[in-house]
């Protein structure tokens, strides 16, 4: 299963009218990968290029429109691609198989429908609370900074984080935070709660204490219960009734 | 008077738009805690934040989802009484619990 972090690309260049079995290769080569349960792949027309044959493929000459280079990519992880590698190298006959180290930052997945109701799952043990305190106004580039925090927590898989706005306080920069009819501009306190397991609490402070221009962080000790939803498993009665 | 105690702080982390029985959830949530007689509790509605879906949660135009955070306030002994009941409402979500210090202000007359 791929996940975030290290990972290999391989890209594998073709001719398109490379046969294998009968059947172009670059289709072959996209169902072997399918077949294996490969996270995805890519095959992409290019638009011109030469390889070993010293011969140019491009779309001018009419002839050779038709056997344009193909460019076949996917990314798994190490362990998947070293399974793979072998049959890949058997099949491509005619040209190229490349493997790069690369970094997943991301992998998201929409499912196209909402999912059923499952059982949720539970998870207990220590964890940290940490509380940032700062103001309303304060910005991190071009964005205000709650959101900036909240997206580098996102970023950084933290289980859950909640801002919240109070209605009057002071803090580092000494001015009352106050909105009234003669102070419009907002300026009101800020304060961010996260909840995760010490390790994660202390690699996401270290991330906003370089975020925060003055503004105040809290650490405690919390004990947590966490339910997350559980995959594969019966149906929920009825009374659990969330809609996410 | 004034009464001060060692006592356990519970922080429940939900959704606007988590539902339970027909209701809110987080009104189903403060319902059992009265039945329960449970000291104190408030309901806090955040500005933004994300948790288990990873979604953002925030006001839209037509659907209010964001974060709520219950913060429920007792004895060790009833939260751990609590804490079964309210995790059988809840679908998914986060609670967290920490010891406190509670300092209790009273009006003298309202004591029986």
């Amino acid at each position: 299963m791929l996940t975030k972090g290290p990972a290999r690309k391989v890209t594998v260049f073709v001719n398109e009218t490379a046969q294998y079995h009968r059947q172009s290769l670059h289709d072959a080569i996209l169902a072997f990968l399918m077949h294996k349960g490969v996270a995805g792949a890519t095959a992409t027309r290019a638009f011109a290029g030469f390889g070993s044959h010293q011969q140019l493929h491009t779309p001018q000459i009419e002839e050779l429109s038709v056997d344009l280079p193909i460019r076949i990519e996917f990314i798994d992880t190490a362990e998947k691609v070293d399974e793979i590698l072998p049959t890949l190298y058997e099949m491509v006959n005619d040209g190229l198989i490349e493997v790069q180290d690369t970094q997943v930052v991301k992998l998201a997945r929409k499912s196209p429908r909402p999912e059923p109701q499952l059982a949720h799952e539970r998870q207990q043990g220590p964890a940290k609370l940490m509380r940032v305190f700062l103001g309303e106004s304060d910005r991190w580039h071009d964005e205000p900074l709650y959101d900036a925090i909240v997206k580098r927590l996102r970023m950084m898989e933290i289980a859950g984080a909640t801002v919240y706005r109070g209605i009057l306080g002071y803090g580092a920069k000494g001015h009352e935070r106050k909105r009234s009819f003669f102070h419009p501009m907002r300026d009101l306190p800020i304060m961010i709660s996260v909840i995760d397991t010490s390790e994660k609490i202390a690699a996401a402070a270290e991330a906003i204490e370089g975020m925060l221009q003055d503004g105040l962080i809290v650490l405690s000790g919390v004990d947590m219960v966490r339910l997350v939803r559980s995959h594969g498993v019966t149906e929920a009665p009825d009374a659990a009734g969330t809609t996410r | 008077m004034r009464q001060e105690q060692p006592a356990r702080l519970l922080r429940i982390h939900i959704s606007e738009s988590d539902r339970f029985g027909g209701k809110p959830l987080y009104e189903a949530i403060v319902a059992k805690c009265r039945e329960l007689k449970i000291a104190g509790a408030t309901v806090f509605r955040g500005l933004e934040g994300y948790g288990e879906s990873a979604e953002m949660h925030r006001s839209h135009v037509a659907r209010h989802d964001q974060p709520i955070v219950i913060t429920i306030l007792d004895s060790a002994e009833r939260l751990a009484q609590l804490v079964p009941v309210v995790e059988q409402m809840m679908y998914t979500g986060l609670l967290a619990m920490s010891d406190v210090r509670a300092i209790r202000v009273q009006e003298t007359s309202l004591q029986g």
